[in-house]
């Protein structure tokens, strides 16, 4: 198939299910049904029954993926406006993204190593509540596997989404600051576009929470690394 | 007239990104360019060299589609399948169950803090 043909067929699969999924989670409004989710299920069945792969899904779905970077920059605008409140709460914001960081990364290494995985895939695991190109890079330095990496951040991702709702509604998570908090220091990007449905404080402590766990991530993720299996 | 505005903001936001990624290239800092663009965008708006109606309308084009940009990463699970057979399954497991606990601990953490705050200084927010 001619590439420009193939890339438009690839684009128009993933934007039309996304737009019919959302009509669908509008609709419905289950937690299981998040059009992320149903969405990517369902291209990964299409693909799969057309013998396509992901390298032929990608010479379309790289032209989608180039709007993730201006769609992150765009998350500033629910954080600018909502700086009174973040200036007003950098107690309870550091003290829900450092500590729940480090529990995530500490119980994560933990298990994998209990259960017997090799370095490799301690490394991997390490990152994964924080967003993805800084998890490849710690994956890295810390020798695991940066594509591994990747899935286990989208992982985590697409089940802190999923959870979230359960967890507000069994631990009384009842504000914009704990619901945002946790889906961004859990769920990065992915928890972040679920804070979006919340309305825009919730949206904001979302996105400060991840872009914050980027940051220490980035700057302490290899050193946590190093201590927890040298 | 509108949708033009609309366009050259959304242009603008790309080039924020893009100014992201260069000076991560520049200054070899270690965060994704859209994370420095992100702050980038912050430190005009702050300083007010950028007023916020600039932007505003770009943004929301793209935070109202926001999963759909997710998507072709999220596709790439289906490379993965070989890795989570067998003993590889308890992988997933081991993050549902480390996700679960790492935002259960976040958002008790934060809102006990921001609740007693609140309780000292009497301000809700």
């Amino acid at each position: 198939m001619n590439t420009v043909v193939l890339a438009l067929t690839m684009i128009l699969l993933t934007v039309i299910l996304y737009f019919v999924m959302n009509a669908v989670y509008v609709r419905l409004r289950s937690p299981f049904l998040v059009p992320i989710l149903t969405t990517t299920i369902v291209v990964i069945i299409v693909l799969l029954l057309f013998n396509a792969s992901y390298e032929t899904y990608m010479v379309g779905g790289k032209w989608i993926d180039a709007l993730l970077g201006p769609a992150i920059v765009s998350l500033c605008i629910p954080l600018y406006k909502q700086r009174d409140l973040i200036k007003k709460n950098l107690l309870p914001i550091f003290g829900g993204v450092v500590v729940g960081g480090i529990v995530g990364m500490l119980t994560g290494v933990l298990a994998a190593r209990f259960v017997g995985f090799s370095t490799e895939l301690l490394a991997s695991i390490l990152p994964k509540s924080i967003t993805s190109p800084i998890a490849m890079q710690i994956a890295e330095e810390l020798g695991g596997i940066p594509s591994l990496a990747t899935v286990l951040v989208i992982i985590a991702g697409l089940a802190g989404i999923l959870m979230g709702p359960w967890i507000n509604r069994w631990f009384k998570i009842d504000t914009a600051i704990g619901q945002g908090i946790g889906l961004g220091v859990g769920a990065h990007a992915i928890g972040t576009s679920k804070a979006l449905e919340y309305g825009e404080q919730t949206a904001s402590m979302s996105s400060v929470a991840m872009t914050l766990s980027a940051i220490i991530g980035a700057l302490a993720g290899p050193l946590f690394g190093i201590w927890l299996f040298p | 007239m509108k949708i033009i505005i609309t366009l050259l903001q959304v242009g603008f936001l790309y080039i924020l990104f893009l100014a992201g990624e260069f000076l991560r290239a520049k200054l070899s800092i270690p965060l994704p360019g859209s994370i420095i663009g992100l702050l980038v965008l912050w430190g005009l708006l702050s300083i007010q060299i950028i007023p916020l109606r600039w932007v505003e309308k770009g943004a929301y084009v793209f935070l109202s589609t926001l999963p759909l940009y997710l998507i072709p990463a999220t596709v790439g699970v289906m490379d993965y399948g070989h890795v989570f057979a067998g003993k590889g399954s308890l992988l997933i497991l081991i993050t549902i169950g480390s996700t679960l606990i790492t935002m259960v601990v976040a958002s008790l953490v934060s809102q006990s803090i921001a609740k007693r705050h609140v309780k000292e200084e009497g301000t809700l927010s």
